[in-house]
């Protein structure tokens, strides 16, 4: 699914130069599920935002579905971004002004999906994380939860191959936690790649794979039986 | 995708409350401003368009120069003109002359005056105006015909049908209603009520009728189909050259040819082309783009409003942004979305806007005394137009703000929520507040600078008393000097009155009459034009103007007066001396420099020649000299002027008032009069009504101009107010924590007070020198003007401060006095 040879990134300020990844090589297949852990600092957002496509490395390459896109401008990454990747992140990111079934419709409005279409893969994707009976609420009108739940539809709504996760649970108490954890499981188990980034070392265990960062390095690599 | 972004931005809307009613009000009123300006400016670009053959019609306007004289431009032309033109010129096809006067009329035992025009049979050829009743191609034919705007008819014969019905004008042959009109729109530089035929003044102008020096009427002329009326414009001047003749008199020869500049305006362009003796004010295109300036200036204050509200909310948006990138949408779909809801917003600012103009209108109408329509469902440009300025606006208020909120890093924004925007934009913000302020005060500027000239004008010292002077006007030529004597005579001994006298001309009446003068021993070659007044014994008393040498006239003394012109008959030809005729002149200092005296006191007992009717000549002794005083607006400069008594020449009688009871002594004068003219009203007007009257003008525009800079002002206020709530919104966790180290209120009311008393510092150094260069010229245009006083520009600066004061500090005396603890828990 990705390759990430020699990954560099590294941030510039007027006077500092910080390296966020340093040589990063990364081999995650399709079907994985991978956990990324490590100390706050050591670049596991700035991996997850690279290989979301939502920032560009410095230097190295990222070979998505064998495509080199490291170089690609903000227009290519985007249409692979739209077609390609679901994104959960800690806190949420639903937009208060618009309901439930409306956030979730969101990640399909760009898709060129009719209409009818669009309800019912809303409906079903709602119903897959259980939420389907508030679809008309506001999201300050949901729990924690019941939040994540409805991040995690739109997210898969889409049909993604890949779905990344930024600390998906830390917002939320253990057993909310639990339950958004047994979501992704099912999810990975129905052929989607998972890749998230996660302070707590239980809900790593979900994973197939635990990659530790330190300082912009790979560390450690750990197989988990599935 | 479309219900989804208008979805997002209603909600948001409703969300937002405060936000949105300053954008929307701001927009609303900004358009609404814009709407009312352009409407004027529509209007006023509009003039004459709605006769048939506009583009051929046009008329004959001269450039004056006196010698001695600025340059005078005027509308009116000569009567020889017409037919001279329609002779010499083979390119013109009608040509009519209208000629105004003033008439009585007589309808059941009351008498009315009223101004009356006579024109020539062609004029209803040239101009199809719209005939209610009658026909207009032979509504003319018939000398005693008359014709009649709807107003006049309604006024003499109520509610009967007016046409063929007579009326009795000046109590000669009954005149026949043989046409009615509309009366006039307020689009058309005509003021005509009462139409003639030039025969029913054709005896009344006979004196004339050949003369070329007078200056008298309005030429019209519509030239053939296909005629360039530019180029037959730019060679009149030298076809008038040899087609006017050279007015030989006994002070010298007067060219006419080079003294009259000739050209042709097209009746589309009159009225934005100001000149004297225009039948209704003119406007000039610099007025009218001043005006058009504003509207813009006013708009771009509400988009600029729009724009720095939207981007100071980024942050609140933000978050969106990024999610919508996040699931796959580009930045040009993201920019339209935004100026999508942008141009949403101005359409709901337009909507509200336009019900604003429906309310304004009529008080607006009224105010401008025009029949201004705004009507979406008649007019099928107004529609396209409205939506056409909400594109724009919409657009240039929305472009920046799309651009600044789809440029988010969606990586930043979503892992912390709120990092990765704000940045260079508030430093853009205070730019373009800077900007809003420098306009504000530069229009604050304008307004005053405008105010003041007018106030000077209206309170200059005109050299004569305009209170308690009473012009009585309409004085009739026909009477026989004897019984204008009597007349005067009888005024003059009221009680309540201090002076009367009989004159050819009042200040402020528009009319002259010019006269050429030489003096002893000089070039009959060398032209001396002065103004020439016919007055009366106590014409300096009447006026209270001020003697600076020699003496007044005095009746006890004969000589005084220019004695009675010689029959023609009785004096063989070539006998000058016979036909001069030795008189007293009065002159001003203005006439005693132009004449080269050393000095006032140097020119008493001087002599000059001027023409006499009978092409003899006057023999003038200057008697005494008065102190330069206004003849017309203080815009104008004025003119070096003789004063003689001549009977002959009086139209006004100006009776000087004592102070007190003024209202005992009309009525006594109304008393006087109906005993020597019970067949004619009395035509009365107080001196300074009629000197404010030329001001009337003025003075709206001024109005307009400080209403549309008011609601200029008001519009920035209400974006300073939004950016101090977000502002001060965005600081509550700081000012909790000065708070909590030990801020009073009034250290975190100076805080916000401070950062935006800033912008409006620094627009002041950008207004005040355009300002002054703008007001400077455009003084620079009246003879006697106002000098710029640079506290007025400090004054406007200190305004605008202080109104951004009271606009911010109320806002932040509110969040300064919140508990601090409710400001630490903030986020």
């Amino acid at each position: 699914m990705l390759k990430l040879v020699d990954l560099v990134k590294a941030y510039r300020t007027e006077e500092v130069e910080t390296t966020a990844l340093n040589s990063v090589n990364i081999h995650v297949r399709d079907g994985e599920f991978v956990a990324i852990m490590g100390p706050s600092g050591c670049g596991k957002s700035s991996l997850l935002n690279i290989v979301g496509m939502l920032d560009t490395p410095s230097s190295g390459q990222y070979w998505f579905n064998g495509e080199e896109v490291s170089k690609y401008g903000e227009r290519k990454l985007a249409d692979i971004r739209k077609k390609n990747i679901g994104f959960i992140f800690q806190s949420f990111n639903l937009i208060d002004e618009l309901t439930v079934f409306e956030n979730v419709e969101l990640a399909l409005l760009y898709h060129d999906i009719p209409a009818r279409e669009r309800k019912e893969r809303v409906k079903a994707a709602l119903e897959k994380v259980n939420i389907g009976h508030r679809e008309s609420h506001l999201p300050q009108q949901l729990s924690g939860g019941q939040q994540q739940r409805v991040a995690i539809a739109r997210a898969v709504v889409a049909k993604p191959k890949m779905l990344l996760a930024d600390e998906p649970t830390g917002n939320l108490d253990s057993a909310n936690g639990d339950e958004v954890m047994r979501m992704l499981t099912e999810l990975n188990a129905e052929g989607t790649t998972i890749v998230m980034v996660t302070h707590s070392m239980p809900h790593a265990q979900y994973a197939t794979r635990i990659i530790n960062l330190f300082d912009g390095q790979v560390v450690a690599e750990n197989l988990r039986a599935a | 995708m479309l219900k989804n972004y208008l979805m997002v931005a209603l909600r948001n809307l409703l969300k937002h409350k405060l936000y949105s009613a300053i954008n929307v009000t701001g927009l609303a009123v900004g358009l609404a401003t814009c709407v009312l300006i352009l409407l004027f400016v529509r209007n006023e670009t509009s003039y004459d368009r709605f006769f048939t053959d506009n583009d051929r019609i046009y008329q004959v306007a001269f450039k004056a120069q006196l010698p001695g004289r600025q340059v005078d431009h005027f509308a009116a032309s000569m009567l020889p003109l017409a037919a001279a033109m329609k002779e010499g010129l083979p390119e013109v096809e009608m040509t009519a002359r209208v000629i105004q006067n003033s008439v009585v009329i007589k309808q059941g035992g009351e008498s009315f005056s009223e101004t009356a025009r006579a024109v020539d049979p062609d004029f209803f050829r040239i101009f199809d105006f719209t005939f209610l009743r009658g026909d207009r191609m032979t509504a003319l034919d018939d000398p005693n015909s008359i014709v009649l705007t709807e107003s006049m008819a309604r006024k003499y014969f109520k509610d009967q049908d007016a046409l063929g019905q007579t009326l009795d004008i000046d109590g000669s042959a009954p005149a026949k209603v043989t046409g009615i009109i509309p009366d006039m729109p307020s689009n058309t530089h005509f003021d005509l009520e009462i139409i003639r035929p030039y025969a029913a003044v054709a005896q009344a102008m006979r004196g004339i009728e050949t003369n070329w020096g007078a200056v008298c009427c309005e030429t019209y002329v519509r030239l053939k189909p296909g005629v360039d009326g530019k180029a037959l414009s730019d060679r009149m001047p030298a076809w008038f050259k040899t087609t006017a003749p050279t007015l030989n008199s006994p002070t010298g020869n007067v060219v006419l040819g080079e003294i009259f500049t000739p050209r042709l305006r097209n009746l589309k362009d009159i009225h934005t082309d100001p000149v004297m003796t225009s039948m209704r004010p003119a406007t000039s295109y610099a007025e009218i783009i001043t005006f058009a300036a504003v509207a813009a200036l006013v708009l771009a204050i509400a988009s600029i409003n729009f724009m720095n509200l939207a981007t100071a909310r980024a942050t609140q948006r933000a978050r969106e942004v990024s999610v919508r990138k996040v699931v796959g949408a580009s930045r040009s779909q993201i920019i339209m979305q935004f100026i999508g809801e942008s141009l949403l917003l101005t359409v709901i600012g337009l909507v509200l806007s336009i019900a604003l103009v429906e309310l304004a209108l009529p008080a607006y109408s009224a105010f401008l005394d025009k029949k201004l329509s705004f009507n979406l469902f008649t007019d099928p440009l107004l529609g396209p137009a409205l939506l056409g300025l909400a594109l724009v606006v919409g657009v240039a208020g929305g472009a920046y703000p799309a651009f600044f909120l789809s440029g988010f890093n969606p990586a930043r924004v979503l892992k912390g929520a709120s990092s990765g925007v704000g940045g260079g934009s508030g430093r853009l913000r205070m730019a373009l507040v800077v900007v809003q302020f420098a306009i504000s005060i530069s229009l604050m500027v304008a307004t005053s600078v405008v105010y003041g000239q007018l106030l000077y004008a209206q309170n200059k010292n005109l050299g004569f008393e305009k209170e308690n002077t009473l012009v009585l006007r309409g004085f009739p030529r026909s009477v026989d000097q004897a019984r204008q004597q009597t007349l005067v005579e009888a005024l003059a001994k009221l009680d309540g009155v201090v002076a009367a006298a009989g004159s050819s001309s009042t200040p402020g009446d528009g009319s002259e009459n010019n006269t050429n003068v030489r003096l002893p021993g000089a070039n009959p070659d060398q032209m001396l034009v002065l103004r020439q007044g016919g007055v009366d014994w106590d014409f300096v008393k009447a006026l209270g103007l001020q003697l600076v040498a020699g003496r007044e006239f005095d009746r006890n003394r004969p000589a005084d007066q220019l004695p009675p012109l010689a029959d023609p008959a009785q004096v063989p030809a070539g006998d000058t001396a016979a036909r001069t005729y030795a008189g007293a002149v009065m002159i001003n200092e203005a006439a005693v420099k132009r004449l080269g005296f050393a000095s006032n006191e140097d020119a008493i007992g001087k002599q000059f020649e001027v023409g006499a009717d009978d092409d003899g000549t006057n023999k003038l002794t200057i008697i005494g000299v008065v102190a330069d005083f206004h003849f017309r607006s203080v815009h104008d400069p004025i003119p070096p002027a003789l004063f003689v008594i001549n009977r002959d020449r009086f139209s006004d009688v100006l009776v000087r008032l004592k102070p007190g009871n003024v209202q005992k002594t009309l009525v006594e004068i109304e008393r006087v009069w109906r005993d020597m003219f019970p067949n004619r009203p009395l035509n009365r007007e107080f001196l300074d009504d009629r000197i404010q009257a030329q001001y009337v003008r003025e003075a709206k525009t001024s109005q307009m101009f400080a209403a549309f800079s008011g609601l200029a002002i008001l519009i920035a206020c209400l974006g300073l107010f939004g950016l101090a709530s977000f502002t001060a919104e965005r600081r509550t966790k700081e000012i909790g924590l000065r708070k909590v180290l030990g801020a009073s209120v009034m250290d975190i009311v100076r805080l916000l007070v401070w950062q935006f008393s800033k912008p409006v510092l620094v627009a002041n150094l950008i207004a005040w020198p355009v300002a002054w260069y703008f007001m400077d010229q455009w003084l620079n245009g009246f003879s006697f003007r106002i000098d710029l006083n640079p506290l007025l520009f400090v004054s406007a600066g200190a305004v605008a401060l202080l109104i951004a004061w009271a606009t911010v500090g109320l806002h932040a005396a509110r969040v300064a006095q919140a508990k601090p603890v409710t400001a630490l828990r903030y986020e």
